[in-house]
């Protein structure tokens, strides 16, 4: 399958005109034949939204800007990032990421961890999500996370353990550190774990970031993709933006599931009494 | 200590950002002071890659007859670099203030100066269609050396989170005239003054607090264990400290349920 990871520059609080900049690139990614692309955290939108959130909030269900991505999604699969606001929790504003197939809303995963720190104040504009969910994607089972969600690295074992073949981070994350090489240093942080999860997964982990800057601050770029088994398939440029296409071979969970048997002797069952066991201590 | 800059990574995200900005404003053209120190002559070769050379206009803004290595050193890199340059002596408007209102301070005289450059320069900013381009590096505005409303006033700052020596690193890469990147440092608000003099340590051991303060989060006791001088390290906390209001915005009295600089939050590039 050929997917197609769009560094994409996002004009800052214009839907209509970011909606026209994601159309364009499933033209290209059509007419190249590829079978899944996935744009970065708030692509939609822009990302320093601060009090424009709920200006450029939408319900992906009825929101007709949303609906022609929806609708120019056939024989393709898309994530896609935006601000979501359902009719059912009006002034209710997540940080949402879509995957869409072949003309309809597969999945909607809302950030959880809303970096609210330092440069970050997510939490100050943003509802929080509260799940984490795979679902059955046209290629196999996927899971969905949103950028500081990866950091998390039990978010990724979520997905794991509920047998995600793919985990996609869409993510918007400013660069930071410049005395080390050609990219931002923190480019490296995403990097490892992007090689961590899908070498301990045995599962493809795709990383879409943007480009640009907003506010003085310059999105680092970097996107990539990491078949099972820590293997980099492709890297798109730091900083600039980049249109990343690149094959990856679906088959290679297979073999990388044969080689390490980490999926099959996994024990999501004790990770969970554990687990459980430890929040009820921390409650009482 | 304060770790070697990849000059070249700094150099594409600072085009980048300098390109981006005045991008979304729609506007082509930059300008600013050139004093013919190492500050400007860094900010102005790197609008000039970002922007085009022509796009780039440097007022040299001398007080009389004073300084004339660098006004001469200020032209020398304008021709250089390919912008277009202009000279305006300030004294004319200067002298008739203080004749009117006549000071001893050296300081005061050096700040009037400073606003009467950041004045013409936003003048020269509506005459020119173009944007002003701050030089103000990140040891300045952390220890407020720098005239509020003056030389600190910009639209944009690309080196406000570069530290003087690597400004300097900066400078060597962008192969900026000798002449420049060796000179002295000054403010240039009396002859004679040199800001290592004036602050009474190098700007390496400067950077090299500052970098354990803010970067290392350092307390004072930290940086003295690490073998820093007690009183250099009092003094300059209590200069970031006595020039937090030069790096923010005045404080407003909240009345209402939604106050600008409280709670009317936007983003710089709203709506660009």
């Amino acid at each position: 399958m050929k997917i197609v990871l769009a560094q994409i520059v996002p004009r800052l609080g214009d839907v209509k005109a970011n909606v026209e900049l994601h159309l364009d690139v499933l033209e290209k990614a059509r007419r190249r034949k590829a079978g899944l692309v996935v744009f970065p955290e708030l692509g939609l939108t822009g990302y320093t939204l601060k009090d424009l959130v709920e200006e450029v909030a939408l319900d992906p269900d009825s929101d007709p800007r949303f609906r022609k991505i929806v609708s120019r999604s056939k024989g393709l699969s898309v994530v896609v990032g935006f601000v979501e606001e359902r009719p059912a929790e009006k002034g209710l504003f997540y940080n949402a990421a879509a995957f869409i197939a072949d003309g309809r809303i597969v999945h909607v995963h809302r950030k959880v961890f809303l970096p609210t720190n330092g440069m970050f104040e997510e939490a100050k504009f943003f509802a929080q999500g509260r799940d984490f969910r795979t679902f059955e994607a046209p290629f196999g089972r996927a899971g969905l996370l949103i950028c500081r969600d990866f950091l998390h690295y039990g978010a990724s074992y979520v997905h794991y353990a509920s047998g995600a073949d793919m985990i996609v981070c869409i993510s918007a994350a400013p660069g930071r550190g410049v005395e080390g090489g050609d990219a931002f240093e923190t480019s490296r942080m995403w990097e490892l774990m992007g090689e961590a999860v899908s070498y301990f997964s045995t599962a493809f982990v795709l990383y879409a970031n943007r480009a640009g800057s907003e506010d003085g601050v310059t999105f680092a770029g970097g996107s990539f993709a990491f078949a099972p088994g820590g293997r980099l398939a492709a890297r798109a440029a730091a900083i600039d933006p980049d249109l990343l296409f690149c094959r990856i071979d679906l088959s290679a969970v297979r073999d990388a599931r044969r080689k390490w048997l980490f999926k099959r002797d996994e024990k999501p069952e004790v990770v969970w009494r554990s687990l459980e066991r430890i929040v009820r201590a921390s409650e009482d | 200590m304060l770790p070697k800059i990849n000059a070249a990574l700094v150099e594409k995200v600072l085009v980048r950002f300098i390109r981006d900005e005045f991008g979304k404003c729609g506007c082509k053209k930059g300008i600013l002071g050139l004093s013919g120190g190492l500050d400007s002559a860094v900010t102005a070769a790197l609008a000039a890659r970002a922007l085009g050379p022509g796009n780039v206009l440097g007022l040299i803004m001398p007080y009389g007859k004073g300084f004339p290595e660098d006004v001469r050193d200020a032209g020398n890199l304008a021709r250089r670099l390919g912008i277009r340059h202009k000279t305006i002596d300030i004294a004319a408007q200067v002298d008739i203030y203080f004749a009117a209102h006549p000071t001893r301070s050296r300081v005061q005289r050096g700040n009037k100066m400073a606003r009467e450059r950041m004045s013409i320069l936003y003048d020269y900013s509506a005459r020119e269609d173009a944007f002003i381009l701050g030089t103000s590096n990140k040891t300045e505005l952390l220890i407020g050396y720098g005239t509020i409303h003056g030389d600190m006033a910009c639209a944009i700052n690309p080196m406000g989170d570069l530290y003087k020596t690597q400004v300097r690193e900066l400078a060597a890469h962008l192969r900026l005239p000798a002449a420049i990147r060796r000179k002295v440092p000054t403010a240039g608000l009396w002859p004679g003054q040199t800001d290592e003099g004036e602050l009474g340590l190098t700007y390496e051991e400067l950077d090299d607090i500052l970098y354990g303060l803010v970067e290392g989060r350092r307390s004072r006791r930290e940086m003295v264990e690490a073998g820093h001088r007690p009183a250099i390290v009092a003094r300059i906390l209590r200069m970031i400290k006595n020039s937090e209001f030069k790096r923010k915005l005045p404080p407003i009295a909240k009345l209402s349920p939604r106050s600008v600089g409280h709670d009317f939050l936007y983003p710089y590039d709203w709506g660009k």
